[in-house]
């Protein structure tokens, strides 16, 4: 067991006592920019900026007013009001001001204003920026809503929150019908995970009446151990659905339907880790079940290794990036899995991985800009020429996301690696070895990505784009590579920044518990580190001989094979030991899990909804239009009604 | 040799909400009569807005000088909080539905037939289609209806309970028929409602008598206590509840005694749509609640098993059924059905928390019913409401505020947070869950999942889909389904932001016995 | 519980009288057969009533429901044509039987369940000397002092429900006389019939008998030309060619009694033309 986190809760005063600024803020820049319709054009987007820089400058004053207090009073409650306030009812509308919600309102201003900023730039011909940035004001809104709140029901609030802004901002190119179909694919899937964590927030109520965190986590031991787990495995749901974890993952990848800032704040930096924010948060409760963080770790691991493998298929460079956050939320999951031993880490590797992840997604999003928003990797190939700043700042944060050694992802990535080894038996060497080869994968796929991108031959020169017009890469305005240029700082030392020293896994032991560390691994440590690294750099090595090394790499998918495409598939291929060691068995998981992915993944879903269409549509057969067939199923339903009371009467 | 008769002792204050409207409509009767053709209107609307406030008027007055928790008229009156509170509601949902019922600049010279003698099709017919005018007595009719509707759920016993439901239904019936375009389809809706609500109350009435057999008395209170105190076959009580139930479960269109609901509330003029999805739930579950706690409380073991499956099986039905409407005002009923399942988590939780959730789920679902098919009024092409889902295709584009009206009502309906929807959803459900009936709620939070679909459906239509050529248009609504529209959203977001003060109301108290 | 024999005897002839009588409605075909069918069910109820020590119930019975509501019933059977019935041909498929299963499930029920509580229950009875028997205040008193006292609300109610049916039949059977094109009253009808100076006597009958068996066969003005007026409009099986032949032919050989000898002037076409008159005929 855990050191019991602190609950000594304080009633916020002073300082802090103006967090609701935090919320109100971009909750009044939504406001203004959705309702104030085609007069506020010119200068909406400024303001949307502007709401979200002034909650981050909030945010930095409330952060460091928490680090002047000591440890045990850094745990504070602020009382708005009353939501539901009657009788036994009582749902208290709050924020719980602790070191959890403190980092994530940081990582979420902070990240949230630079993709403002840079938005401006991304959104800059788009008739409805305005409205594009009230979305994106919504969304910070209703984040911080939900990491800022004190009860289930507030986070649920901002869960469907972001659900909501997310779903809008998916479906931003309505003229896409993909686009459509990708957000309403991402709201049903995230209501099959809203529906876990409603229950769980019944059950919560049911069992210890109450929904307030203090409350729930002050008398969660009263739980039975077969609740707890229920609740546990019922919030998982949720935290699936709304992190892209298996077997909830499918509609990540379509998400990056929507403009690219929105990917890189929403679907990869912010919304999608809420689901590891809600297994950290209700930590006391995981704490209760070993079943439950069982099933998180096996989740989190089974989902880091699919994620990997699928990047490895698309060229496609946004879903590329989107399985890589889907595999990358993996080992968060991993790590706040392994309990006390994790929870920090799971935490920090999610800060270091807000700012890579937005970093690369921005990157992209450059990319994009620069090739009239092709998104095929196959089209791309020697841009570091033509896009100096944003083949720096990208690099920076590849290295980051494969773990290169002193930059973010070497520190957070390694730390859950370790802690997955130290869980003991065969979790220990189940989960270690799934991080282990889900770096290898990481640095395969991304160094792909690297190579088709900015290296080799410029495959654009002799292609056009959908619209029929010749690429003419250039680099964006400072708007636009000013915000990258930072996150790539912050890839670059985040990691060590947090890391060294114990920074974060200190501060935020009042709320999550000291971190503890497994007494024996069954490797020492180093050996871990090295495993890793030298791992990764296999990964890296092999996509250079694949990649690198070719002269040309098709154009087309290799699928559709022409004459000059088969020469140079030749070439792609030419090691045939490479190709039946590592490409074929590759080519067929990979297959498969796309396969699964698609098939049945959505076939689920797609079951589910045909399952409900046709048995609709059955139904329906029965509403004939006819009063007498009307009458006739009432009469049944009365029968029914009568036979039924008048038998449990004598039965 | 005979005593004579002394009259029981009437609260007038009390019934005095009820006695308006009554009265009102009897005087809407005579102007009928007497006023010229071309004022009626003005009239009309005036004598109904006034008594409906009037009315509000003295049920204040009498919840501030106390109430004393009594009945009157020799108990067949309850005027208890649950009662007064319905009232309220009714009086609220009744003003909303009056407003669109008044409108006539949406549908140059509103949504009612100028002459409904007239045959539908013939020529006489197409000529008064254009005519601005209005079969007036709709304002009477509604006004007995919502009178009916105000007694039904406050009649403590089962007499009064029938004859407020007749009351309540008889001019529901004649104004579903009272459409100015699709006649016929009206006049349909109106026959087939007529028919299944006489075979309804066919089986309320052979349960009235039943009741009576078994325990000497329509009183809820005495059949409570027979039931309690007897040791007599209680086959009867059982029998007679159950072909009661079969008559207040259709007025509440919970499945599966809801077939008539999409036909009718498709067919039925928007505002009477609204009206009956407003007001009747709230009237019917009203009762419902009455009947189950009041007189059956006391037996509930026997018989709330089987009341959990219909409340499950209406969930589905309306959830699963609503996913292949193409009609808007046919989704919107199934969208009722499924609703009407939620209402009876509530009613089935039996005590106090349970009132208070569904009271203040009737409240807040009967704002937002009003105001969505007052939207629905507003989208139409050139022959009148343009109800079919394809033609609501790239409504986002061509009437912003419209279309976000109608995404904040459909997301209310869904049950989002910040919305009355998820208020009531949550109260309902947590009054379920402390009762113990978590199987229901469970299952109720997953057909309002399954439900979520098909609101979703109707957003990414509007916003995602590019607009027909030859699409409807959006009127633009006068002042009267303006008002309704508004009122409807805005107690909707304000029932959402902050609920405790209706929630307050609604819990107040119990039923009087 | 006692039942005396007289009571028994009434009851076991009443008794099956009324569940023929209901049954007979179902089945009949004719819809006014239904409807007498009815009234024997409720005459035989009226008469279990009075037996039942319920004679002012018994007698409201039959002069309400047989007397009023069952004669009204018969009229607007009789107005909208005694033949005009549905067609009874079942389209949906399983409704009948389905409909026949759960309609004796239910009556099967509530037999059952009547019959398992009639076993320990005591009647209360209307015999009850204090209250309707000679000594009391009778039947009609009591009957009265509950509406006025218990029920008085429910009892006041029903004008609520009268008035809305009143309205409810105005409304959907009454339209306005004056209104631009609305329907003319008798009075009007009439007025115009003069004023527009065309027929006011009756149209002339076909000339069944004249020359043919069909009514078909236009009659032959005296002069030997045909009356257009005659033919029914609502037959469309006389060819208007045929009619135009006929014209001819009776153009040509004029008939031998008639009395002018020659053909009339043609002052219609062949078509027949639509006067306010035929039009009023054929409705």
């Amino acid at each position: 067991m855990s050191i019991a986190a602190s609950e000594t809760v304080q009633q916020a005063s002073g300082t802090m006592s103006l967090a609701w600024l935090l919320f109100a803020l971009p909750a009044f820049g939504a406001l203004v920019l959705l309702l104030g319709g085609r007069r506020t054009n010119s200068w909406g987007h400024i303001l949307g900026v502007l709401t979200v820089v002034a909650a981050f400058a909030v945010g930095l004053v409330l952060f460091f007013t928490s680090l002047g207090a000591p440890p045990d009073q850094r745990t504070l409650n602020l009382h708005l009001f009353d939501w539901i306030d009657v009788g036994s009812l009582q749902v208290e509308f709050g924020m719980r001001l602790d070191p959890l919600s403190m980092v994530f309102v940081l990582l979420i201003t902070g990240v949230g204003a630079l993709i403002h900023i840079y938005s401006i730039g991304y959104m800059d011909d788009d008739r409805d920026r305005r409205r594009f940035f009230g979305y994106l004001n919504l969304f910070v809104f209703s984040m911080l809503i939900l990491v800022l709140g004190n009860s289930f029901i507030t986070l649920y609030l901002g869960w469907e929150g972001v659900g909501l802004a997310s779903y809008l901002l998916i479906g931003w190119y309505s003229d896409r019908r993909s686009a459509a179909t990708a957000s309403k694919k991402a709201f049903l899937m995230n209501r099959v995970g809203d529906v876990g964590l409603a229950i769980a927030i019944f059950l919560l109520w049911a069992n210890l009446g109450s929904t307030q965190y203090t409350e729930v986590f002050a008398r969660a031991g009263q739980l039975s151990p077969g609740t707890a787990t229920a609740i546990a495995l019922l919030l998982l749901l949720g935290a699936c659905g709304k992190s892209g974890q298996f077997p909830l993952q499918a509609w990540l990848p379509d998400a990056m339907e929507g403009p690219t800032p929105v990917s890189a704040l929403i679907h990869a930096a912010t919304m999608v880790t809420a689901g590891v924010y809600l297994v950290a948060r209700s930590n006391p409760i995981f704490d209760l079940t070993e079943t439950g963080r069982l099933v998180v770790t096996l989740i989190g691991a089974f989902t880091l290794l699919l994620g990997c493998i699928v990047g490895c298929a698309y060229d496609d460079i946004k879903k590329v990036l989107a399985y890589s956050t889907v595999s990358q939320i993996g080992y968060m999951m991993l790590g706040v899995g392994l309990g006390p031993f994790g929870y920090a880490l799971g935490i920090i590797h999610l800060l270091a991985h807000g700012f890579f992840k937005a970093g690369l997604f921005l990157g992209a999003g450059s990319i994009m800009h620069a090739m009239n928003d092709e998104v095929d990797m196959r089209k791309f190939g020697g841009l570091w020429r033509k896009l100096p700043i944003t083949f720096v700042t990208f690099g920076l944060g590849y290295l980051a996301l494969i773990g290169f050694p002193f930059l973010s992802g070497y520190y957070t990535k390694d730390a859950i690696i370790e802690a997955a080894f130290g869980a003991g038996g065969w979790r220990g060497w189940v989960f270690g070895l799934a991080g282990a080869i889900g770096a290898a994968l990481t640095a395969f796929y991304m160094t792909r990505l690297m190579l088709m991108t900015f290296f080799g031959k410029s495959r654009w020169k002799e292609l056009r784009s959908a619209d029929d017009r010749e690429f003419h890469p250039h680099e964006a305005k400072p708007v636009m590579w000013v915000p990258m240029v930072l996150l790539a700082i912050g890839s670059l030392g985040a990691g060590a920044f947090f890391v060294l020293g114990d920074r974060v896994v200190n501060y935020l032991s009042p709320t999550l518990g000291r971190l503890s560390t497994a007494e024996s691994h069954p490797i020492p440590e180093l050996l871990i580190t090295i495993g890793t690294l030298v791992l990764a750099a296999i990964g890296v090595l092999v996509a250079w001989l694949i990649f690198g090394r070719a002269k040309d790499i098709p154009a087309q998918r290799p699928e559709n094979v022409s004459g000059i495409v088969r020469a140079a598939r030749k070439d792609l291929y030419g090691n045939a030991l490479n190709e039946a060691l590592i490409a074929r068995p590759g080519i067929w998981l990979d297959r498969f899990l796309v396969w699964l992915d698609n098939k049945g993944v959505d076939g689920l879903v797609n079951g589910t909804a045909a399952l409900f269409g046709g048995s609709s549509g059955r139904l329906r057969r029965l509403q004939t239009g006819f009063v007498r067939s009307y009458a006739l199923s009432m009469l049944a339903g009365g029968v029914i009604l009568i036979g039924a009371l008048l038998m449990v009467r004598y039965a | 040799m005979t005593t004579p008769a002394s009259l029981p002792d009437i609260d007038y204050a009390g019934v005095a909400p009820v006695l308006i409207i009554l009265g009102a409509a009897c005087i809407g009767v005579l102007l009928e009569a007497f006023v010229p053709r071309s004022q009626r209107w003005a009239v009309q609307v005036v004598l109904s807005l006034l008594a409906i406030v009037v009315a509000a008027i003295a049920l204040g007055a009498y919840l501030y000088t106390g109430p004393q928790n009594t009945s009157t008229f020799a108990g067949s009156i309850a005027l208890d909080r649950p009662a007064l509170f319905l009232w309220g509601t009714l009086l609220a949902l009744g003003l909303g539905s009056i407003l669109l019922i008044a409108d006539r600049v949406v549908e140059p010279g509103g949504a009612f037939v100028a002459q409904a003698g007239i045959r539908p099709g013939t020529m006489l017919d197409k000529e008064q289609a254009n005519r601005s005018s209005m079969q007036t007595e709709v304002f009477p009719l509604a006004l007995f209806s919502l009178a009916g509707m105000m007694i039904f759920c406050s009649a403590n016993d089962l007499l009064s309970m029938f004859v407020a439901l007749e009351v309540l239904s008889l001019p529901l019936y004649l104004m579903c028929g009272l459409a100015r375009r699709r006649r016929l389809l009206s006049q349909e809706a109106a026959v087939k409602y007529f028919l299944l609500g006489a075979f309804a109350s066919a089986f309320f009435l052979y349960g009235v008598a039943l009741l009576y057999g078994y325990a000497n008395s329509v009183k809820l209170a005495d059949i409570a206590n027979a039931a309690g105190g007897t040791n007599r076959s209680d086959a009867l009580l059982f029998l007679g509840m159950g072909l009661l139930l079969i008559g207040l479960l259709f007025k509440g269109s919970v499945g599966p005694f809801h077939t008539w609901t999409p036909d009718v509330y498709q067919g039925a003029p928007t505002p009477m749509t609204a009206f009956m999805g407003a007001c009747t739930k709230v009237a019917a579950f009203g009762a419902i609640l009455r009947v189950l706690m009041v007189a059956f409380g006391s037996t509930h073991w026997e018989w709330q098993t089987i009341m959990w499956v219909v409340a499950g099986i209406s969930m589905l039905l309306g959830a699963i059924l609503g996913i292949t409407q193409t009609d808007v005002k046919r989704m919107i009923a199934y969208s009722s059905v499924a609703h009407a399942g939620f209402l009876l988590v509530g009613v089935l939780a039996l005590d106090g928390s349970g009132i208070r959730a569904t009271l203040f789920y009737l409240i807040s679902y009967g704002f937002t019913t009003i105001a969505a098919f007052g939207v629905v009024s507003l989208v139409r092409d050139g022959t009148g409401e343009s109800t079919s889902l394809s033609s609501w295709a790239g409504l986002g584009k061509r009437s912003p505020l419209l279309a976000g009206i109608f995404t904040f009502l459909l997301l209310a309906l869904a049950g989002i947070p910040l919305t009355s929807g998820f208020v009531s959803k949550f109260v309902v459900f947590a009054a379920g869950m402390s009762a113990g009936i978590t199987p229901l709620v469970v299952l109720g939070l997953i057909a309002s999942t399954i439900a979520a679909f098909f609101y979703l459906r109707v957003i990414v239509l509007m916003y995602f889909s590019e607009p027909a050529a030859d699409g409807p248009t959006v009127t633009l609504p006068g002042m009267y389904t303006t008002a309704a529209i508004t009122l409807g959203t805005l107690v909707t977001l304000l029932l959402g932001v902050y609920p405790s003060f209706m929630l307050d109301w609604a819990g107040t108290g119990g039923f009087v016995v | 519980m006692t039942v005396s024999v007289y009571e028994e005897i009434a009851f076991w002839i009443l008794g099956p009288l009324s569940l023929a009588g209901a049954l007979g409605m179902l089945f009949s075909r004719s819809a006014v057969h239904s409807a007498l069918w009815l009234v024997l069910t409720m005459l035989s109820l009226g008469v279990l009533y009075m037996v039942q020590d319920a004679p002012f119930l018994g007698i409201v019975q039959i002069i309400v429901y047989t007397g009023a509501i069952m004669m009204l019933f018969l009229f607007v059977l009789m107005l909208a044509g005694r033949e005009s019935s549905d067609s009874v041909v079942e389209v949906l498929r399983g409704q009948r039987i389905w409909a026949s299963l759960l309609g004796i499930g239910l009556a099967g029920l509530v037999v059952a369940g009547v019959a398992r509580s009639l076993g320990d229950v005591t009647p209360a009875g209307l015999d009850n000397p204090a209250a309707n028997g000679s000594g009391g205040p009778g039947n009609v008193a009591n009957i009265g002092q509950s509406l006025f006292t218990r029920y008085l609300f429910p009892f006041e109610l029903t004008s609520a429900l009268l008035i809305t049916a009143a309205i409810g039949a105005m409304v959907l059977a009454y339209t306005r006389k004056q209104a631009k094109g609305g329907k003319n009253r008798q009075r009007e009808m009439v007025n115009m019939r003069f004023r527009e100076n065309t027929r006011p006597g009756a149209l002339p009958g076909p000339g069944v008998f004249a020359t043919a068996d069909s009514v078909a066969t236009p009659a032959l003005l005296p002069d030997g030309s045909i009356a257009k007026e005659s033919l029914s409009r609502i037959i469309e099986t006389t060819p208007v060619t045929q009619i135009e032949e006929d014209e001819a032919l009776a153009d040509r050989h004029p008939d031998a009694h008639a009395l002018t000898g020659a053909a009339r002037d043609g002052d219609d076409g062949a078509s027949i033309v639509a006067s306010p008159a035929s039009e009023e005929r054929s409705e």
